[in-house]
This record gives structure tokens, sequence and C-alpha cells, in this order.
């Protein structure tokens, strides 16, 4: 029981950051129909903004914004640079295009910094952990899970009670009727990269406090678990993104201490697995979207 | 599964002996001015053609962007390192693997059919997942999932150290185990070659290439996408794995990173910028790529001169930096995506132009009219007697609307029935509804004795039921004749009896002289004959005409009653066709329906509805206020 509860803590931990990652593909995907392979690239780029930062000295807390700045800032380049040129194209283009953009992002690192894997200084809390009677928890889950809550708290704000965010649900719903009915495309465009990129920010700053050191391929791991979270949650479908990471975190937390000993190293294996026969008997993902085709 | 030989398949053979001569000879040209030091820079080429060609087979027909291929790819080469290397090498490496895999060993060539056999065991499996999730949430969701297949399997390498040496050590052959000559490189590429094209151009590859041009409609014609894109999987990843294998057995070890993203962005490249869509563009791209490549580090290592005129190694050493090969790719995949998506060549073949060139001598002649080569009496084996197509009491709800509320009708096996209701009576619902696409929370239909309610679209369309859309779907990249040739060929395997000949339909549809357009460069009215013919050849009990008009010009319109009452007739058909064009409606139909927000509000003959004070007040009056409007 103890260890149970210690594992949905541990798993929530974990999910969350997946939550923000799947939240910011959902978003891109709902305005562009573009899965975005690059979204990872936003946390490599942020890293390094790391590396560099408190390599001069300066403290997680001004580093933290700063992070979260460059996240949302190449995100907009992205989008300018790559992504408004392919805008309608067919799924195969939008789908290399992105492909594109992240090997495009992580070469140049890899030529003009370092291939190798480099360390920089975690805050000192994030090994920290507290007991509450049997449990012990994390300083790092508990700001995590408080930070996204706290997080998704804003953005549903941001969607329901802006023009911006109506603008932008609409557009999910159906973009060209959305542009009929007078919503730019270009700002709401824009605007979903830029929350992209924000989300994938603050999930950043935490990915980074863990690992504590960047490499240019960093960004692969975080863009897997995005997309992945966005496609079980059921793609399209913003809620469903938040749970897909939800249950994505709890899944991988679980199973690895779960599994017998041979195996745990495989974990990763083993859930992917488990996608696969989900996808088999629930093609359409966790949380069901109804498409309206119009034939 | 493959095109009828002898008539056919010549052309792709040839072809590809061609296309193999061609390339092959370029390689070896290269390699007797160079002399050894491009020796490998073939041997890798080749290969890497082979497992392109692999990709080939599944991106280029079902058109799902796979990122997976090289996970396989991963998958097949582990499983041949294994059983091919020698225990006393596997000693040093792995000792503890599991199974007792480290007594085994085979010759290599059976090591590569264990390979095949083994990661198209897992293809099979994955696969059906894809296809499922594919078919749910588009190609992008498939293609998701094959991104994870790579992923997963790079993990899975690097920390199952028992049977894959992990990620430093590796599993290597004894040295100088490599290939003594190159001959089973040769024939493994001219085998995938071959197999790519008579694949694209076989049944199974036909209807795949039908699902990824239009999945809807593909599946309203009968085509289970599934098993086709299951198909093409299954075949794609064999030539992978061989191609792996290969590669493994060249390099002489396998790392987990020699099958990880770097290879997938190099592959994926080479297959995008020679054109995904043809086998020739996809050897093309390899040969672009490879020369490319070689071009820019001969460049970085030597410098150049040409004329007199040159540059030494130095100034050009940072740009032709290792990894900024890395880059290049992605430039280049980037630029293609950009500015020519379909890559070099789109979807030319070198047969394909050879077969043209070929038959421009002798000109085609115009075939009979189909009523003579088809009368009536075209009898498919379904017992059309009193097979009556009955729709009884739909109600489907759209969240909050109600767009069918208890609509039923009859439509007699040698009937024109027309549907007749203003916009948003639920006339395309209740297709929608008795084509499998929407399920109805209601009511029932049945065609003759056979209840169909909750059977799948392309179970529908096999069983007779066929129908075209409002807003036109046809395969856009596939000929006019290819169009209606597939849903012979669609008919033929599920639909035994005599069928109408395909140029027949393509003739009476009046649409002879564009026999060899692409059906996406049609002007409005050709497209919609086409939509038409191509549905009559699946030799249907009914054709279902969703708006078979619209857009169509009056007297377009007038001359379309005459062309869908004689097809039909032609091929012995029932019709219901759904119209809000009152005179189009009253001009081809036997009996009427008139449909009113969800119901039936009046049937009967034309003249019969048109005196029914119910329509005029409901249907003209709606109508004429809507003209009004407008």
């Amino acid at each position: 029981m103890t260890e149970l509860a210690q594992n949905l803590i541990d798993g929530l931990g974990r999910g969350s950051i997946y939550a923000l990652l799947a939240l910011g593909v959902a978003v891109v995907f709902g305005v562009m129909h573009l899965l975005n392979f690059a979204h990872g690239e936003l946390i490599t780029v942020g890293g390094y903004v790391a590396l560099w930062t408190l390599g001069a000295g300066w403290s997680w807390y001004i580093v933290t914004p700063l992070i979260v700045l460059s996240a949302v800032l190449t995100s907009l380049a992205i989008e300018r640079v790559a992504f408004s040129r392919v805008r309608g194209s067919s799924d195969f283009t939008l789908l290399l295009t992105s492909f594109g953009v992240h090997f495009v992002i992580s070469a140049i690192f890899l030529l003009y910094v370092s291939a190798s894997v480099k360390p920089f200084d975690r805050p000192s809390w994030v090994t920290n952990t507290y007991s509450v009677g049997p449990l012990n928890i994390e300083v790092y889950d508990t700001v995590v899970i408080a930070v996204t809550v706290l997080t998704l708290i804003g953005t549903t704000l941001l969607l329901q009670r802006t023009m911006f965010g109506l603008s932008l649900r609409a557009a999910a719903a159906d973009f060209d009727t959305a542009r009929l009915m007078g919503v730019r495309s270009d700002t709401v465009i824009r605007g979903a990269f830029a929350l992209s990129g924000l989300l994938a920010g603050i999930a950043g700053v935490f990915w980074l406090m863990r690992a504590g050191s960047i490499s240019p391929s960093a960004g692969i791991t975080p863009m897997l678990k995005g997309v992945l979270a966005a496609l079980i949650g059921g793609l399209g479908s913003l809620r469903g993104a938040v749970i897909g990471g939800l249950v994505l975190g709890l899944a991988e937390v679980l199973l690895r201490s779960r599994l017998p000993d041979s195996i745990a190293s495989l974990t990763e294996g083993v859930v992917f697995l488990l996608i696969a026969l989900l996808f088999i008997f629930r093609p359409q993902g966790l949380v069901t979207v109804k498409h309206a085709v119009r034939v | 599964m493959f095109p009828r030989p002898g008539r056919d398949v010549g052309f792709p053979i040839a072809g590809c002996a061609l296309l193999f001569a061609v390339f092959l000879a370029g390689g070896l040209i290269y390699e007797s001015f160079q002399g050894r030091a491009a020796e490998r820079l073939v041997t890798v080429m080749l290969i890497d053609a082979i497992i392109v060609l692999g990709i080939q087979i599944y991106v280029g027909n079902t058109g799902v962007l796979s990122f997976g291929h090289i996970g396989f790819g991963a998958i097949a080469g582990y499983a041949f390192a294994v059983f091919a290397i020698s225990p006393a090498e596997k000693l040093k490496r792995i000792p503890d693997a599991p199974f007792g895999l480290n007594d085994v060993l085979l010759n290599p060539a059976l090591a590569v059919a264990v390979a095949i056999g083994v990661t198209v065991v897992v293809a099979l499996v994955v696969g059906i997942g894809l296809a499922r999730s594919g078919a749910e949430s588009g190609a992008v969701a498939a293609t998701v999932i094959t991104l994870a297949l790579l992923f997963v399997t790079h993990e899975v390498a690097r920390n199952w150290p028992d049977l894959t040496g992990g990620n430093r050590a590796g599993l290597t052959f004894k040295v100088g185990a490599a290939l003594d000559s190159r001959l089973p490189i040769y024939l493994c590429l001219l085998g995938a070659l071959i197999l790519a094209r008579l694949f694209a151009q076989s049944r199974s590859g036909k209807l795949a290439a039908a699902a990824r041009e239009d999945n809807l409609a593909a599946r309203a014609m009968g085509v289970n996408p599934l098993v086709q894109q299951t198909a093409a999987l299954l075949i794609s990843v064999a030539v992978v794995s061989v191609g792996s294998s290969l590669r493994v057995y060249e390099n002489g070890s396998i790392l987990p990173d020699d099958f990880f993203f770097n290879y997938t962005l190099l592959t994926l490249a080479m297959l995008i910028v020679g054109g995904r869509n043809s086998v020739t563009g996809a050897l093309v791209g390899v040969a672009v790529m490879t020369v490319g490549r070689e071009l820019a580090r001969r460049l970085g290592q030597d410098g150049f001169e040409v004329f007199g005129l040159g540059l030494d190694a130095a100034p050009l050493d940072w740009i032709f930096r290792e990894n900024l090969q890395t880059v290049f790719l992605g430039l280049a995949m980037l630029g293609f995506m950009i500015f020519r998506s379909d890559g070099l060549l789109g979807d030319w073949e070198l047969d394909g132009w050879l077969w043209r060139l070929w038959h421009r001598r002798k000109p085609e002649e115009r075939p009979e009219p189909l009523a003579e080569v088809a009368p009536v009496g075209l009898h498919v084996e379904v017992d059309r007697e009193g097979a009556a197509l009955e729709v009884h009491d739909l109600a489907v709800d759209f969240g909050g609307f109600r767009a069918l509320d208890g609509a039923g009708l009859t439509v007699g096996p040698d009937e024109v029935v027309g549907l007749i209701g203003p916009n948003g009576a639920g006339k395309t619902t209740l297709v929608n509804v008795i084509t499998g696409i929407v399920e109805p929370s209601t009511g029932w239909f049945k065609l003759g004795e056979r209840e169909m309610i909750g059977a799948p679209s392309h179970e529908i369309a096999r069983a007779g039921l066929l129908r075209t859309f409002q807003n036109l779907r046809l395969f856009g990249a596939l000929t006019v004749r290819q169009n209606v040739e597939l849903a012979a060929r669609v008919a033929a395997q599920h639909r035994p009896g005599n069928h109408p000949p395909v140029d027949a339909l393509i003739a009476e549809a009046g649409l002879w002289h564009v026999r060899d357009r692409r059906a996406r460069e049609l002007d409005y009215g050709s497209a919609r004959r086409l939509e038409l013919a191509r549905a009559a050849a699946m030799a249907p009990a009914y054709l279902l005409l969703d708006e078979p008009t619209s857009g169509m010009s009056d007297a377009e319109s007038a001359e379309m009653i005459g062309r869908i009452r004689h097809m039909a007739a032609a091929v012995d058909a029932g019709v219901l066709v759904i119209d809000h064009d009152l005179n189009f409606i009253t001009g081809i139909s036997d009996r009427i329906y008139v449909l009113d927000q969800g119901q039936v509000i009046s049937a009967g003959t034309p003249d019969e509805v048109q005196a029914d004070p119910a329509v005029r007040a409901a249907y003209l009056g709606a109508e004429s206020d809507a003209e009004g409007r407008a």
C-alpha cells in the first residue's frame, strides 16, 4: 500500500512534465494539424541557455525565466522560418518538415558547441526529500506538481476566458470556418506556437533541473514523451493530452517498480508494447474526439 | 496478388533490370577511377539502396511517413548478428545470452531468413496497431507509433547487454568474415527493385495507393485499408531486414547507434529527395545523396581545383566538418518539403515511360458502347429478385442536433428513386448511415435479406451498395482509367460474376478522350462522371448518388439524367439519388421521397409529390426563400 502510494506520487511528478509537453504539442496540432517533432529542441535551446548562464555564475532564479523565454522565442522563430511555409500542406510534408527542423537545430549545437554531454549545477533542493507518514516525498516532485497545476489552471483560463483562447479553440475545432468568421490565422498560429513554447519552457526547466546536463540530442526524449502522450490521450484533444501525459508517467513509474529485476531495464519496451496494444483496441486514444467528416 | 504474368509484368521487370544496370554501372565506373578507396563507398551505396527501396514500399504506397523502418532494421540486424556470429566470438561479448542463443550458429543466408522471420512477426503486431490508429486518427498517429518503435528498439538494444552487447561493445564478427563477393548484394538489390515495382503495380499496391489518396472513398469502394497497409508493411519490412543484415555483415559489427536517428535521417532524405512515390525516384535519391556526401567529404579533405581556379582544403575545412552532413541532410529534407515535396521525380517510373513510348505507335480503339457489350443481364451472383434496399426508422444525433428522426424508405432493384429536401434535411446523413460511415442511434436497413447495420464501410460496398460523394472523392494521383480499373479489381475479388468492361464504362461516361489524364486534372463535370463510372464498375446492386449534379450547369445536369439512367440500366443497378434540385430529381426519378428535418414528409411519383401541399409548404417554400436571399 505504501509502495503504491509512493509510486503514485512519483508517477504524478513525472506525468506532470509529460502533460505539459503533450499539451504544448496538442495546442500546435490543433491549429495547424502539425505534430511538432521539433518540440524537444525548445528544451535543448533552454538547456544551452542554462549551461551558459549558470556557468557564468547566475542563480537558478534568474536562469529559470530565461529558459522559458528562450523556449518561447525559439518556438516563434521555428514557426516563422519553417512552418509558416508549409501551412496547409499534407500531413506527410508537415511531419517531415518538423523532423527536418529537429535535425537542423540539434546538428547546429552538435557542430558549433560540442557533441559531448555538458554538466551544470542543479539547484540544491532538487534531491531533498521530506516525509509524510511512511512516504518519502521529493521536494522536486512537489514543486513540479504544484507548478503544473497552476500552469494548467492558467492555460484553462486563457483558453476559456480570453478572445485569443476562444479563437484558438475555434481554430482547433474547424480552422477554415474560424477563418471565415474573422479569426486571423497568423495571430492564432503564432499565439499557439508561443503558448506551446511557454509550456515546453516550463516543462524544460524541470527536465533540466533533474538532468543536470545538456547535449545536442537531449531534446529527443522529451519530444517523444510529449507526442506519445498527446497520442495516447487522443490527438486533437487538449484535455486528452494532459490525461495522456499523466497516464504515461504513472505507467512508467509503476512498471519500473513492479517488473521483475531482469526486465526492469527494458521498461521502455514494455511501455511501448502496452501502447501498441492500446492502439489495437482503442485506436482513437483515451479521450474520444468527434471529428466532423464532411462527405 | 501480383499482376497477371506476361502482360503486365514484362515492362516493370525490364525497367528494373535497366535501372539496376545503370545504377551499378555508375558505381563501378567511379570505382574504376578511384580504385579500392571507392570500393566501400559503392558497397555502402548498394546496401543503402536496398534499405531505401524497402522503406519506399511502405511509405510510397501507403503515404504513411514511417520513422520506424530503421528500428525494424535494428531488430533484423541484431537477429542476424546473434545467429550468424560464431559461439566463440559471442562468448567474448555476450556470455550470458538468453534462450541458449550462445551455442547457435547458422550460415549467413539462413541467419538472414531468421532475421526476416523475427522482424516480420514484430511488424505484424505493430502493423495492426499502426493501421488501426491510422484509420481512426489519420496518418499522423501512425507516424508517431513508428517513431516510438525506432526509439524503443534503440533503448532495448542499449539496455539488454546480455543479448546485444550493450551500448559500447556491441556484437562483432570475427575479423575478415565480411562478404568475399558482392554477388549477394547485387542479387538482393535487383530483387528488391523488382519486388518494389511489382508491388506498386499489384492489386494490393494499387488499393493501398487508393487508400493513400482518399481513405474514405477507398473504404466506400470496398477496400479495407488495414489489409493493404499491413501487406505493404510486411513486404517492406522483409526487404529492410535483408538490407540491414547485409549492412551488419558488411560493417562486421552492430551497435545501437548504427540503426538510429542518423541513419533514419539519411535513408529518409534519400527517399524524399528522389521522390517517395516512385521506385526509380528512390534509386535516384540514393545516387544523388551518395554523390553529394562524397563530394562534400572530398571537398573538405582535398579542396578543389577547376581550370586552375580553386581553393585548398583549409578554408573549406570548417564547412565540411563531419557533423555538417547532418545539417545538410536536414536542410535538404526541409528544402524539398517546402519547395518540392514530391521529390525530384514525383511518381515518374522508367518502365512507365518506356511503356508509353512503346504504345504510342498503336493508338487504342474506342471500345464498343456499353449497351452492346454489356446488355442487361450482367448478373452478379447476388440474387437480385426482390433484393430491395429497405431503410427503416433511422435516427441519428450529432450532439444535441437530431439529423435524422425516424426516416425510412425502400428502393426496388430496377427503380430510380429520388430523395429530396432542403439543405440540412438529413439527406447526406442518410447515405452516410447506409454506407457505414455514421452509426445510427436507432433503426435498421437491409439489402435483400441481409441486415447491414453495424457492418464496416468496405463490407457494405462489397455487398453491393456503392456511393458517390457530394464533394467528389477521386483518387487524384491515379489516372481516369486506373480509378475505374481499381473498382473493377475490387469487384473481381469480392463480387463474383460478370462485370462491365472498364473501357466501355469510361467511354459511356464520356471520358474516353481523357482516359490517361490524372483524376485531379479533370474539370468538375468530368470528375463527377468519373465518380459515377467508378461506382458502376463495382457492378453494384444499388448506386447511391449524393448530389451528382452539384456544381453543374442546367444543360450538363439535364444530360446527366440520361447518363445515370442509362448506366444504371446497363449494369443492372437500382439507384437512390439525392439532390435539392427539384427539376433534376423529378426528371430522373420513378418515385420520390421528400425529407425535411430528418423525417420523410411525403412520398410518391413526381407528380404526386409536387402536388402535395405539405411539400410545397416545407420544401418549396424553404427553397424559394433561400433563392430569394441569394
